[in-house]
This record gives structure tokens, sequence and C-alpha cells, in this order.
């Protein structure tokens, strides 16, 4: 008996190719998985059962009439729940969406099914992705599987504990400001932010325009390399202005040898205040395994990433304003019942569809954009990005990758940090990536020495370099011993195949 | 100086979000707090520094072929909405102390 959470994406499309078992035993398998495994991760808010085996069912009719499966054929993919697709609804974890049907399907999603996806269902998240936890969720936070009393990050907590407990082999989250790097490292999974514009954001519910990046989490680095090919396959996408041409085979660099290239380590960032003992051991390991592996070590500075934090929260702050200013209850979402005025209307059905932290966010957007604030700080923020930028061509003209943390700490019990600023200074090491619009990725590499839960580090590159970051990202997970890790009270556990 | 309670009032009636009392005290601590967190921006001195508005700064003038391609049937983009009447949104009065219809 093999669960499918044993099986990589692509000994799944290689066994429905043999014969070996049908895309619809591995739909079945999956879905198993999720009713075994689900009521502990609590990571699904909707399972698409009838889409998964129609999905399969198709698969199983095309391999029967002889026809060549595509890469990503019958294997079980999930959807953070920001992504529209037919078929579901797409409630970013909020009441102001809670009963908004998708009418029609994202591109990213579209191109995961074109590539042979079974899709298993939509992934439970932080409100509008407003959070790194999780636990604002309208409906219920999620559990991290290494220990279900903690969190599992987020803001795509879903999507990282959905394939940390082997409930899927690959699923989809949306990166602002950390969102897929933070919950793939709390969860010991691999999680892409792509270059900006490499994936297409049409579909993906808006969050911070110029900031947000959709990509895939897998438990291999091979597995999110095969998604990349997906999700790039077609080039840009017309139905978004900002997506670009990145179509190309992104496992065709996977084993180069990394030997005589460059890792550019940036010392003050290991220094940092709050940067927890064990995870400081386990990037500065990542270095020498690197350089074990050839690749030369050099420091590198990146002078204004201790400021990234406030110029981010001033720009993600008045894009999430202006992007949720659409949720007045008039064409879709919560409408509040019985107002007198349309401005009544808007105001209460915002006040009672949105949560505290999505309130948050756009009051303070409203004001960074208000008359004479929006000189002191959003122009400042748009400099320092600039400032911000330099720093990483800099880098960048010296370092083939950067190395370095993901999150200071390991995953956090529930509740453990209520006071929001505090939260947000915990995004230090992934923000600036966003901001300069580079591509990074999180690697799991061991368990903690005092905690015993997954520390994944973190591999920035410059923009476009997509295929190079996951040359390093595979050199890193060859010689950690994380490769398809399951976390250990959920492997196996449902989901047998045969 | 800080944000004052009124402050956040006049911010909350501009965002159209409904604040009740015990929410304006919280939001008012908050707005505060996260401001504190932007004071490293002001440190700075940008003369001359121009800004960066998106990552994909040399891209302009994304245009297509001016040629009709398919968007949402009228029925499709009427449901999700809550209050529907002869194929448009219905909505209250715009102006206060109007007729709803």
């Amino acid at each position: 008996m093999t669960s499918v959470d044993a099986l990589s994406a692509r000994q799944i499309a290689a066994g429905i190719a043999a014969g070996e078992f049908s895309a619809t035993e591995v739909a079945r398998a999956a879905l198993d998985a999720i009713a075994s495994r689900d009521n502990q991760t609590r990571a699904f808010l909707q399972v698409s059962e009838d889409l998964a085996l129609t999905a399969a069912a198709r698969t199983d009719a095309a391999r029967a009439a002889g026809e060549a499966l595509p890469p990503l054929a019958g294997v079980p993919v999930a959807f953070k729940d920001n992504m529209n697709l037919l078929g579901t609804r797409t409630t970013c974890a909020s009441r102001m969406l809670e009963s908004y049907e998708s009418a029609y399907t994202a591109t990213c999603v579209q191109r995961m099914l074109d590539a042979g996806a079974t899709p298993l269902g939509k992934l439970n998240m932080d409100e509008f992705a407003f959070g790194s936890t999780t636990d604002s969720s309208a409906f219920h936070p999620s559990n991290n599987p290494w220990d279900i009393a903690c969190v599992p990050g987020g803001s795509s907590g879903g999507s990282a504990a959905a394939v940390a407990a082997g409930e899927v082999t690959i699923a989809l989250g949306s990166d602002t400001g950390g969102s897929i790097r933070q919950p793939a490292s709390l969860c010991g999974v691999v999680g892409m932010k792509p270059t900006y514009g490499a994936v297409s954001r049409y579909g993906v519910v808006a969050f911070g325009s110029s900031l947000d990046q959709a990509g895939p989490l897998g438990r291999r680095v091979e597995d999110v390399a095969l998604a990349m090919n997906a999700l790039t396959a077609g080039g840009r996408d017309p139905c978004d202005s900002t997506s670009r041409h990145c179509e190309q085979d992104f496992l065709a660099h996977l084993d180069d040898p990394i030997e005589g290239r460059t890792v550019g380590i940036i010392p003050a960032l290991l220094q940092a205040d709050g940067l927890a003992p064990e995870v400081r051991v386990a990037t500065q390991a990542a270095a020498t395994q690197l350089a074990d592996a050839g690749a030369h070590i050099v420091e590198v500075d990146l002078p204004n990433m201790a400021n990234s934090i406030s110029a981010y929260y001033v720009l993600a702050s008045c894009e999430a304003f202006s992007n949720l200013a659409r949720f007045d209850g008039v064409r879709y979402g919560y409408q509040e019942p019985g107002c007198a005025t349309l401005a009544e209307q808007s105001s209460l059905s915002r006040a009672h569809g949105f949560g505290p932290e999505a309130k948050r966010r756009q009051m303070l957007g409203a004001y960074l954009l208000s008359s004479g604030v929006y000189e002191r700080y959003y122009l400042a923020a748009q400099k320092v990005r600039t400032l911000i930028t330099r720093d990483y061509q800099q880098a960048f003209a010296q370092a083939d990758v950067l190395l370095m943390p993901v999150s200071p700490t390991v995953a956090w019990p529930h509740g453990a940090i209520s006071d929001p600023a505090a939260l947000y200074l915990a995004d230090v090491y992934t923000i600036s990536n966003n901001i300069a619009g580079n591509c990074g990725i999180s690697v799991p590499v061991c368990l903690g020495a005092d905690s015993e839960l997954p520390i994944g580090v973190q591999l920035q590159g410059p923009a476009f370099a997509d295929a190079r970051l996951l040359t390093f990202a595979r050199a890193l997970e060859r010689a950690c011993q994380m490769e398809g890790a399951v976390a250990p009270s959920f492997a196996g556990r449902g989901g047998e195949l045969r | 100086m800080p944000l004052t309670k009124q402050d956040v009032a006049g911010i909350a009636e501009y965002a159209r979000i409904a604040l009740s009392d015990a929410e304006l005290d919280e939001m008012t601590d908050y707005m505060n707090d996260a401001i504190e967190l932007l004071d490293p921006l002001l440190e700075y001195d940008l003369d001359g520094v121009e800004p960066t508005f998106h990552p994909i700064g040399e891209l302009v003038n994304v245009t297509r072929d001016d040629v009709v391609t398919a968007g949402l049937s009228l029925d499709e983009a009427l449901a999700n909405a809550s209050n529907v009447r002869d194929r448009a949104f219905r909505v209250p009065a715009i102006l206060s102390g109007g007729d709803e219809s």
C-alpha cells in the first residue's frame, strides 16, 4: 500500500501514464487523505470533490484514448481562496465574500488545470491576505501539521498546511510581503514567490497590486519547478498588463552544479535582534552546505532593508485601501439590509463584512493617502523603494543569489503574538523582495535544535532569475534531509492508492 | 502629533467603515502605533531620488489590438449581487432623504 503523500508530482503523472493507477484512484486517495487529516489541520475552506473527480475522469479518458498526458496529469492540487475557480466560492476567508461564487477562473489556476492537475478545493488564509498566522480567517484558524497547537504562518497558511500534511501534492499561494515563503518555512515545505510579472495576477483578488505575486508550494523543489512550468506556459497573459513572458523549462537546470557560483550573505541580518538562535544556526549551516557544494560565499549589504518594513506598510496599506474600496455591497459581497441611503449601506456593509485586520489596513491606507500626509509618507516610501531596489542591484552584481532567514522564529502557538504591529516586524526578511519585484524561495533545511519545528531558509534572486533560484534551492535540498517530508503525525494516514 | 479619536472618526467616514465607539478607541491606538512604525521614512534625505511606483519601471502603455472579446454575460455579472431589478444593480437613495426607487 502506498499513500499518495509519498509520491512526487512526477511520480504521480508517470504512474498514471504507465497505468499503475488511474487519475480517479489518485483523486479518491487525495480526498481520503483530506477526509482523515483536515479535521486537524483545518487547511481547507472548500473541498471540490465533484470538480476533482470530473477532472480525473477526463485525464483517464485521455489516457484510454491514447493521448499524450500533460506534465501534471492527475496531480492533486488546491488553491488559496483568493483565486477564482469556476464552480467554487472565492471567499478570501472573509464574511464579505462568504457566498461569492467565482465568475471566472484565474489564469494561474487555469494553467494548472491545463497542465492536467486535479483540483481538490480552496484553502484557508488570513482574511484578504492581511496577516502572517491564518488566525484572521473569518471562518476558523488553520493548524501547523508539525504541531497543531501552533500557527501554520500566513497569509497562505492553508496552502502550506495542506502540503505539509500531505493532503495535496502542490498548492498555490500568493505573496505580497512573504505570504508564500513564511508559511512554507513554518510548515517545512518549499514555497516560491516568483518574480513580479512572471505569473499572471488575473483572477487573484488584489491586495497590493504592485507587490502581489502568485506562486507554488510543494514538498520538493522539483514539484515547485513543475508548477512553475505550468504557471508560465503560454507566456504573457493578455488579461494582466503587468505579466511578462517568462515561459521556460524550469526543470532543465535544476541539477546544474553550483560550483564556482556565488551566494551572498548579509552579516548584519544574522545579528539582528529578535532572530532566534536556532534560525541563525540553520541559516549559517545552509551557507556552509552551499559552500561544500562548491559555491563561493561572499558578504554583501542591503543597507535599507531594515527600513523596508516602514516602506512596505505604507505601500501595501495604500494599495489595499484602493483595491478594497470596490467592496461596497452593491455588485457582490455582503450587503447590509434595510439601509436608507447608499452611504449608510456602504459603511455598514464594510463594517460588518470586514474583520478587524482588514479594517485596520484600510484605515491606515486611507489616512496615508489623505491630503498633506501623502507627501510625507507615501511619496517617501516610493523613493525608499528606489533605494531598496538599488541595494539589490548592487548586491546582485556581486552574488548570483542571496541567502537569509525567512522568519525570525519557528512557528508559535496560536494567540501568542496579539499585537498587530509586533507581527508586522516579523516580515523583515521577506518584504524587501516584494518591494523590488525580485524572486524568492523558502527551502526547508532542518528541524530547530530547540523547538523541533521546521526551519526554512530563504534564497533570493534578481528579477527573472527564477530558474537560477531553483537551481540553488535544489542544491540546498540535496544537502538537507527534508525532501518530500510530510509532517510525521500525518504521513501515510489515509490516502492509500490501492 | 498623535491622531485623536476625532481624527480617526473622520478617516473612518472617508473610508466608509462604520466604527463603534469602542472600535474607534482601539483603532486610534492601532493607528498611532502603526504610524510610529513608519518613522524611519522621515529620517531620509530623499532629495533627488526618483520614486518607484511599480517594480516594472520601464513598462509603459500596454495595449492590445482593438478587437471585441467575450466578457461576462449580463446574468453572470449580476449573479453575485444581493439586490437586482430590471437587469441592473439596485441601490438605496444616493442622497439622504430620497426615495429608494
